[in-house]
């Protein structure tokens, strides 16, 4: 239990630290590593609480699989251009993001009395584990919501195939 | 005091795992190096101790004592982190790979693993895949092209192996009906999972070759195109890392893993369960058969190009991957 405590207490910290360091550094692939390590301390949280499976997936998917793709990108950005600062998008990112917040404090004020009101007690999640628990709830109950989440999905996947095809690869040094 | 206790009991078992893996590495190393030569018709490291064998101690030497040069233009931070983060997360695997089971000396139950989690899988895969931040962060950092090329690259070729890897190993998963790689070596004590999943072990062959960049897809390191590719610019220890990392750390830990899901693990062969030898050993064995096939491709096969690399992962493994997936269904489907 005390271990719990003390390794809930050093992620916690960690975590918000390298949130910080997200939206303060100025220079973007340091905003992308702390992102990386927010996102792998959210997955210790995880641990401590029991659900692996869910902080096996917030590493694989999350950290690996998604950030691969930002840094992918912000890595072929020049210098300059990242640490350029520019005041108008924070028009828009300023209301979305009291937004989000205002989101998360309802869901985590209300959802914190709400839970552990389904079948699955801590002592059930024991007995069969992680990931059956989750198995047979994705699988009986909320199977057709599943489903539709995987369609979204692949309209998504078969959306950007389509904008990003190209009819021909012009070559420009050999036409001009 | 229980705090206590727990803390320290990890802590040493963590450190002989990683002193002995890093050893381990050591020789290994030398082992490539004779195997090698061998394949190329020459003796190796001959010169160092009885027949070389001290070849590695004095490669640490040299690598630790050679001058530390870091260039000019390179980010720090990022320059002396991206080893780290390459090689950190190799070893963490580690701490998921049971080696056997847990036996008992002198009245002390040891087990022969750090943790066995339910999710011990998904967990090996997360931190194998981590290990990429360290390539591309290399190359950023050293603000360089050929680095920032081979950074590049390693990434679109770890993108598309993740994912074939990822459902390549669902048949095992499947046939245990376990995430546990300890609860999975003992569902194959009658039969070993590569019977159904044939295809899945070819994509798992494939996936770690490109996971760690041996040769049939080296292309982040391709000497002949990119000068040494992420690593140009390191120098010392900090250039030792990385190979020590990817070819020696990560193809052993694979390895293991490869063996726990196909081959039984510490289970004796088939038919050879009557002879007196322990479980530990019968893992070792397969597990450095299946390290040497892999040196053994290493040093045969010449190298792909990216864009082959790239539509083999995307057109023939993850197709193979996905038929696997079905196949061992109908199998449990007929057999149970």
């Amino acid at each position: 239990m005390e271990l719990t405590g003390t390794a809930f207490w050093v992620f916690s910290s960690l975590a918000v630290l390298s949130a910080f360091g997200v939206v303060f550094f100025r220079n973007i692939v340091y905003a992308v590593l702390s992102l990386i390590s927010t996102l792998i301390m959210v997955s210790g949280l995880f641990f401590t609480m029991g659900a692996e499976l869910i902080g096996a997936l917030q590493i694989l998917i999350y950290a690996v699989a998604i950030v691969v793709f930002y840094v992918l990108v912000i890595s072929t950005v020049p210098e300059f251009k990242g640490k350029a600062f520019q005041t108008k998008y924070m028009v828009i990112s300023i209301p979305v993001g009291m937004l989000i917040f205002v989101e998360l404090a309802i869901v985590s004020l209300f959802g914190a009395w709400k839970s552990n009101t389904g079948v699955f007690t801590p002592d059930v999640v024991k007995e069969v584990g992680n990931v059956k628990a989750v198995a047979t709830m994705l699988f009986t109950k909320y199977l057709f919501p599943f489903e539709v989440a995987s369609l979204i999905l692949l309209v998504a996947m078969i959306g950007s195939i389509v904008i990003g095809r190209k009819e021909h690869v012009i070559d420009e040094e050999a036409e001009g | 005091m229980e705090l206590v206790g727990t803390v320290v009991g990890i802590v040493i078992k963590s450190l002989i795992f990683i002193i002995g893996m890093f050893l381990g590495a050591a020789y290994l190393t030398l082992l490539e190096r004779k195997f090698a030569g061998h394949v190329q018709q020459r003796p190796g490291p001959l010169h160092v101790g009885p027949h070389g064998l001290l070849q590695p101690i004095a490669d640490a030497l040299k690598v630790l004592t050679k001058e530390d040069l870091v260039p000019n233009s390179v980010d720090r931070v990022l320059f002396y982190l991206a080893s780290l983060m390459a090689f950190v997360p190799a070893i963490m695997i580690l701490a998921v790979v049971p080696f056997g089971e847990p036996f008992t000396i002198f009245g002390l139950e040891i087990k022969p693993y750090i943790t066995d989690l339910n999710v011990a899988v998904l967990l090996a895969l997360a931190f194998g895949s981590l290990s990429i931040y360290g390539v591309i962060f290399a190359g950023w950092a050293s603000n360089s092209k050929y680095p920032m090329i081979g950074g590049l690259r390693k990434a679109a070729v770890l993108i598309g192996y993740e994912v074939a890897l990822g459902f390549a190993l669902v048949g095992p998963i499947m046939m245990a009906g376990s995430f546990s790689l300890r609860e999975i070596v003992e569902a194959q004590q009658n039969m070993w999972f590569i019977i159904p999943n044939i295809l899945a072990f070819v994509v798992v062959i494939f996936s770690i070759l490109a996971e760690t960049g041996r040769t049939p897809f080296d292309v982040q390191e391709a000497e002949a195109e990119l000068v040494g590719g992420y690593i140009t610019e390191y120098t010392g220890m900090k250039f030792g890392l990385f190979p020590l990392a990817e070819w020696y750390i990560a193809t052993f830990v694979l390895s293991a893993i490869t063996v726990i899901m196909f081959f039984g693990g510490w289970n004796p062969p088939p038919l050879l369960g009557w002879l007196p030898i322990p479980a530990f050993v019968w893992f070792s064995v397969k597990v450095f058969l299946l390290f040497m096939f892999f040196l053994w491709v290493h040093w045969t096969l010449p190298r792909y190009r990216v864009d082959q690399i790239t539509e083999i992962a995307w057109k023939v493994m993850l197709p193979l991957a996905l038929a696997n997936i079905f196949i061992v269904a109908i199998w449990i489907i007929i057999f149970g």
